[in-house]
């Protein structure tokens, strides 16, 4: 902390942070149906004893504390106001990622929740992305289990609530990371699903799990990664709604079909931080050039992801999305002026971008003590926009991989399509029971 | 072990009450917990908040604004005369948003409170011009016609098994009546006899609306509702 004899205040002292460059797209557009919200789920082998939690969750938070935070409205920007709070540990509802109080005092912008053998986190994007949240995670439950009294010997690639935090851990990476580039090209509007939207509460999810290994069997056997294999299905599945559509008539607008993949950036670039620090790519098929074979598209998601997921071509989206927020004019515009300009891009321009999402956080591994008392892990990812309608994340775990749709619409034909082509591909698919918190 | 049958976590022994849900883990017959502590649950506190800050709040700037009335009027005129009318509309308004933060998806303490707020204002209003002669034989019979009109909506409302043009339909016939009872009690108090015209023209022009509008619900649209329709 002390460089040239000047003493630079940790966040702690000075008892706030600014928002990196990705979370000041949420508060302008979180809604209680879009939440922004996403929630990590493990499916513990004996029941949860609350008090262990408790004091888990009281410690981990002491760990983490740039995690005990609520969200804080300044003239021109909003910032995280540090107020040393543990999260409020709370019962697991039917419906998840709930709306957090975002405007309500000294509110935190995590939870944890518990029901039955299920302990589950649920962050606002606010805070930090799928990768960072996953930490704070594997730590609670690390410190829960050995609290619960479980001999726990290794603790590799998980932050042990003795160790102390770095600085590093709250830096903003897309601004450390930033210089000027040239923009990407400008994409062509994707087309959308055209299902009716559900009545509110509109969020619906199915949740399906099959063999790790035998999604990597069929995408080794079609020589790509299981990201770019589910990727491949998931537009093939849209495609076929797509030609549905035109063959009854219906009037289409756009007509590229592209899905949004998050990539984790701290893999490309030496940084640990905890908060945001994703960037996308967006493969596509161009339905304007005819209609695509399962392998055709499985060859061009491949070639797409290889060339684009290169750090120099990421770096064009971050150069483009900070640059925005560096300019002069945008950071003297007073907050509520910034809030109706950034919703009104968003509802304008960025979901008219992708047709869909798909976030896989990959395989996580734990030591092996602490693998044989979780049965699985689960990801929920934050409710889709209107535009989007269907979002859909993944995480593998113990061979299990779990899959997690999130729909707002009456229709679950695009789940069923994949589903359907990764069974008939020779997964084996379980729909797992939605209601299973109804503890009898 | 100690299961909370609500939640399912294990509990201490020496745990009285599940500390999420508060259901005694020992009582079987409690079906339902005392208190909950569900995600959703911060939210609606937050909505409560936030309407008690806005009645705090406006509360502030309308006894402010009634000072501000009176101090003035005091110092410029001759003693309280106007300000007296500025004073009771400021308490009126105040009183109409505090039945709207406070019956919030309570739509009969509402329009409950919003007749007896009318009442109030109209009598203050008569009470401080001094002669006291319009309250009575105007100023209650017309308010209390317009809380029949509404009431009358308002059941229909509730009781309609599809809601859709028909409701709007009702609100028709209830303006036309309104315009009728209007118009008699008026004539009543100015002419001292009854003599319905404009009010009966107004609900010869609004009865057969409300009549092609019962037709297109019951007949061609059934069951088509109103948000729906008219949403933008």
């Amino acid at each position: 902390m002390e460089g040239k004899g000047i003493k630079t205040k940790t966040f702690q002292e000075r008892g706030w942070l600014k928002l990196d460059n990705c979370a000041k797209l949420f508060p302008a557009i979180t809604s209680e149906e879009l939440t922004s919200v996403f929630r990590l789920t493990a499916y513990m082998k004996e029941p949860v004893t609350y008090s262990f939690l408790k004091e888990a969750v009281e410690i981990t938070a002491g760990r983490f504390p740039y995690f005990s935070v609520s969200l804080g409205n300044g003239l021109f920007w909003h910032f995280l106001d540090y107020n040393e709070r543990p999260p409020r540990i709370m019962v697991e509802e039917d419906i998840p990622c709930t709306a957090f109080a975002l405007k309500r005092k000294n509110e935190l912008l995590y939870r944890v929740l518990v029901k039955s053998n299920r302990i589950s986190v649920e962050f606002i994007h606010i805070l930090t992305d799928g990768a960072g949240a996953f930490e704070y995670f594997k730590s609670l439950l690390y410190t829960y289990l050995r609290l619960s009294g479980y001999q726990i010997s290794s603790s590799e690639g998980i932050i042990v609530p003795e160790s102390s935090f770095s600085e590093e851990e709250v830096a903003d990476g897309y601004n450390k990371f930033f210089r000027k580039l040239p923009p990407p090209e400008k994409l062509a509007r994707a087309w959308h699903l055209p299902f009716s939207l559900n009545k509110k509460p509109r969020l619906k999810v199915i949740r399906a799990e099959m063999k790790a290994e035998d999604l990597l069997k069929v995408a080794r056997n079609n020589k790509v990664s299981v990201t770019e294999y589910i990727v491949s299905v998931y537009l093939f599945s849209l495609q076929k709604i797509y030609l549905e559509e035109k063959e009854k008539g219906h009037i289409q607008k756009g007509h590229v079909l592209r899905t949004e993949v998050p990539v984790n950036m701290r893999n490309k670039l030496p940084i640990k931080t905890m908060r945001n620090f994703s960037l996308f790519i967006l493969p596509e098929v161009d339905m304007r050039l005819g209609i695509y074979t399962f392998e055709e598209i499985v060859r061009l998601v491949h070639l797409f992801i290889q060339a684009k997921s290169d750090i120099k071509q990421i770096a064009r989206f971050l150069s483009s999305n900070v640059s925005h927020e560096k300019q002069l004019i945008i950071r003297i515009l007073p907050l509520f002026i910034k809030r109706m300009v950034i919703s009104a891009v968003y509802r304008g321009l960025g979901s008219k971008r992708f047709s869909g999402i798909i976030t896989n956080l990959g395989t996580v591994k734990l030591p092996d003590e602490m693998q044989e008392l979780i049965e699985s892990l689960e990801i929920v990812p934050p409710p889709p926009n209107s535009k989007v309608k269907v979002s859909c994340a993944i995480v593998s775990f113990n061979d299990k991989l779990r899959i997690s749709f999130c729909n707002i619409t009456q229709s679950n034909e695009l789940e069923r399509n994949i589903l359907k082509h990764l069974s008939d591909s020779g997964v084996h698919i379980k729909i797992l029971n939605n209601n299973q918190m109804n503890v009898s | 072990m100690k299961l909370c049958t609500n939640c399912g976590v294990e509990l201490e022994e020496s745990l009285k009450q599940c500390p999420l849900c508060g259901k005694n883990p020992d009582d079987k017959e409690q079906d339902k917990p005392e208190t909950m502590n569900y995600p959703s649950d911060i939210i609606n506190l937050h909505k409560k908040e936030i309407r008690r800050h806005i009645w705090e709040l406006s509360g502030i700037i309308a006894f402010s604004g009634m000072a501000v009335c009176t101090i003035v009027d005091l110092v410029i005129g001759e003693g309280v005369k106007w300000s007296l009318f500025a004073d009771a509309s400021i308490i009126s308004a105040w009183a109409f948003l505090t039945f709207i933060l406070l019956s919030f998806r309570k739509s009969w303490l509402m329009i409950s409170g919003f007749a007896v707020t009318i009442l109030l204002m109209l009598l203050m209003f008569d009470l401080i011009s001094g002669k006291s002669s319009w309250f009575i034989p105007v100023g209650l019979p017309v308010t209390l016609s317009a809380f029949l009109a509404v009431s009358l909506s308002l059941i229909m409302n509730q009781f309609a098994r599809f809601k859709g043009f028909n409701i709007l339909a009702i609100i028709f016939v209830s303006i036309a009546g309104f315009c009728i009872l209007t118009e008699i009690i008026i004539d009543k108090y100015i002419y001292g006899h009854i003599d319905v015209k404009w009010s009966l023209i107004a609900a010869v022009s609004i009865l057969p609306i409300s009549l092609v509008l019962l037709f297109v619900h019951y007949r061609m649209k059934k069951g088509n509702k109103l948000d729906s329709y008219f949403h933008i």
